[in-house]
């Protein structure tokens, strides 16, 4: 099933969300550019936390919050996307 | 009526917190308060919103000397916010960012202004005992929030006797760093007064993440505090986090694993000390998880077995408390906590009634009948609520998306399971042997997929 609009790890990473937080949503219909917390999904701090453990063991990358742009990196699946890619050691 | 005076031991140039390379010390403190003081509104109750542990405090200590009580919302969620302010309608709200939308509509909304020179330093201004300083709410059944009145005198007494147990001397080099927000009951206690009456720094935010909690443990001046929760300490555990720099553990809200904190007590090379407590009562007692099931009750704190249930008593609280968990009492008062009561739940270090979460599922249009259900096995870092919904037509995301206005993300069902019909009994009451057998169903249902 292949989305318009979505890059490989966007796909991967949709994925990885809705299995790590039991979203039971269907991955393809995470907007790219939506909100993760507070509105969009309605993610709170804690799926933050069991976000950033699943992230750092798939892909070696341990987020930070006092990272200036923290508030880009989860302002979206894209921009988490772009985030991990850039960083990740695996 | 004796008066306490707001700040503990510190001498003027003490520093008071400490955050992004800004050090305050205690006499800008007072400088900062007072000038706020003078231009908080003439209203009874303040919302403080603030997200600065620093910001917090001087609007907390400004409204104080105004004799304004400060509520702690059970939730942040703009819902339950707006409804706040409905029911105190004579509020303000103080923030150090942007409101929830529809609040600067119903009340005034106030940031601090940064004041620029201070002059000489400010008299520490004194307050009386029984003077009610803050409201923390806990959810009730009915879904309207319950009230709990704080007087400055159980604030002041639970953080002496906190400091007393956890060894800690006036005016130490120890800087509070908290993962919890200082509106919660146990941040207030543990990461707001504990410092100021011990003459103690404290870190201004709030790190989430295991790495930046090692680095602001690394960071803060002196020996550090950890004020924190078993979700972010098991956090910390799995990610291998490692602090070369000796502290303390405090962690409440819920209990916290052995295991975890066997490990955390290595990693951390610093001792686990866990807190128990609620709102209505404030910290209760205290014990170092690695040592036993043993909970010791902070000095004046006596806790009792009533029939059976037991309660607590206190000087500080005017009435004996009924304790929300099922416990045992030794002899010598020290107790063992066996679990929560029937109705009640923990999620993320709040408490919720599931009554109040199966009313506001039945609100929600289109639902039939549906039960929100606490599974019993743990997978993550927290255990999370499930709910089972009889919805014909409906997606269990158009529900989600209704239930999200109302409820607060920590309880959001995961997942929301639609199913044809509910297995109620004769009564319409669905047994918990029935709940448990449902659950089961689908998780075999799930694992053929």
């Amino acid at each position: 099933m292949e989305q318009t609009g979505f890059s490989a790890m966007e796909r991967d990473l949709a994925e990885l969300i809705v299995k790590t937080l039991k979203l039971k949503i269907d991955p393809a219909s995470i907007e790219p550019q939506a909100p993760l917390f507070g509105e969009g999904l309605g993610l709170d701090s804690i799926d933050a936390l069991e976000l950033s453990l699943a992230i750092s063991q798939r892909y070696g990358y341990q987020l930070k919050s006092s990272d200036p742009d923290i508030k880009t990196i989860f302002s979206s699946l894209r921009a988490l996307a772009h985030a991990v890619e850039t960083h990740r050691t695996k | 009526m004796r008066e306490v005076p707001l700040l503990g031991p510190y001498q003027q140039d003490d520093l008071l917190a400490w955050g992004q390379g800004v050090s305050r010390t205690a006499a800008q403190f007072l400088s900062n308060v007072y000038s706020l003081a003078d231009r908080l509104p003439d209203r009874p109750t303040v919302l403080n919103l603030a997200a600065s542990r620093y910001e917090f405090l001087v609007g907390f200590a400004a409204a104080m000397i105004r004799r304004q009580v400060t509520l702690l919302p059970h939730s942040r969620v703009p819902h339950v916010l707006r409804e706040m302010v409905r029911d105190y309608p004579d509020s303000y709200v103080y923030t150090d960012h942007e409101t929830p939308s529809g609040m600067s509509e119903l009340v005034p909304v106030l940031s601090r202004q940064s004041s620029a020179s201070e002059c000489c330093p400010p008299d520490i201004p004194v307050i009386p005992l029984d003077q009610v300083v803050a409201i923390a709410f806990t959810s009730g059944t009915t879904g309207k929030p319950v009230p709990n009145r704080k007087t400055w005198a159980a604030l002041i007494s639970v953080a002496q006797a906190t400091g007393a147990r956890l060894g800690i001397k006036d005016r130490e080099q120890i800087t509070v760093v908290a993962t919890v927000p200082h509106q919660h009951m146990f941040g207030l206690e543990a990461s707001v007064m504990l410092p100021i009456v011990h003459g103690l720094a404290m870190h201004e935010g709030r790190p989430l993440f295991p790495a930046d909690v090692a680095s602001v443990l690394m960071e803060v001046p002196g020996r550090w505090l950890l004020v924190t929760t078993p979700i972010h300490l098991r956090a910390c555990v799995a990610e291998g986090v490692s602090v070369p720099k000796r502290g303390l553990i405090l962690s409440a809200t819920a209990p916290l694993a052995l295991e975890v904190a066997r490990r955390a007590e290595q990693q951390f090379q610093s001792e686990v000390r866990e807190i128990f407590g609620f709102a209505e009562a404030g910290s209760v007692a205290e014990r170092r998880t690695v040592a036993g099931d043993w909970w010791r009750p902070l000095d004046g704190v006596r806790v009792e077995q009533e029939g059976t249930a037991c309660v607590v008593r206190a000087s500080y609280l005017p009435v004996p408390v009924s304790v929300p968990d099922r416990l045992s009492v030794s002899p010598n008062g020290e107790f063992i906590v066996h679990g929560r009561k029937a109705d009640e739940v923990h999620v993320a270090g709040y408490r919720v009634s599931l009554g109040e979460l199966n009313s506001k599922l039945l609100q929600v249009e289109g639902v039939q009948d549906g039960v929100f259900v606490m599974p019993d096995e743990q997978s993550g870092l927290v255990t999370r609520l499930m709910a089972f919904v009889v919805a014909p037509g409906k997606r269990s995301e158009e529900i989600l998306r209704a239930l999200r206005a109302h409820i607060d993300p920590a309880f959001l069902p995961r997942p929301l399971v639609c199913v044809p019909k509910l297995p109620r009994n004769e009564t319409g009451k669905l047994p918990r042997e029935t709940i448990e057998e449902m659950v089961r169903w689908w998780r075999e249902e799930k694992g053929r997929e």
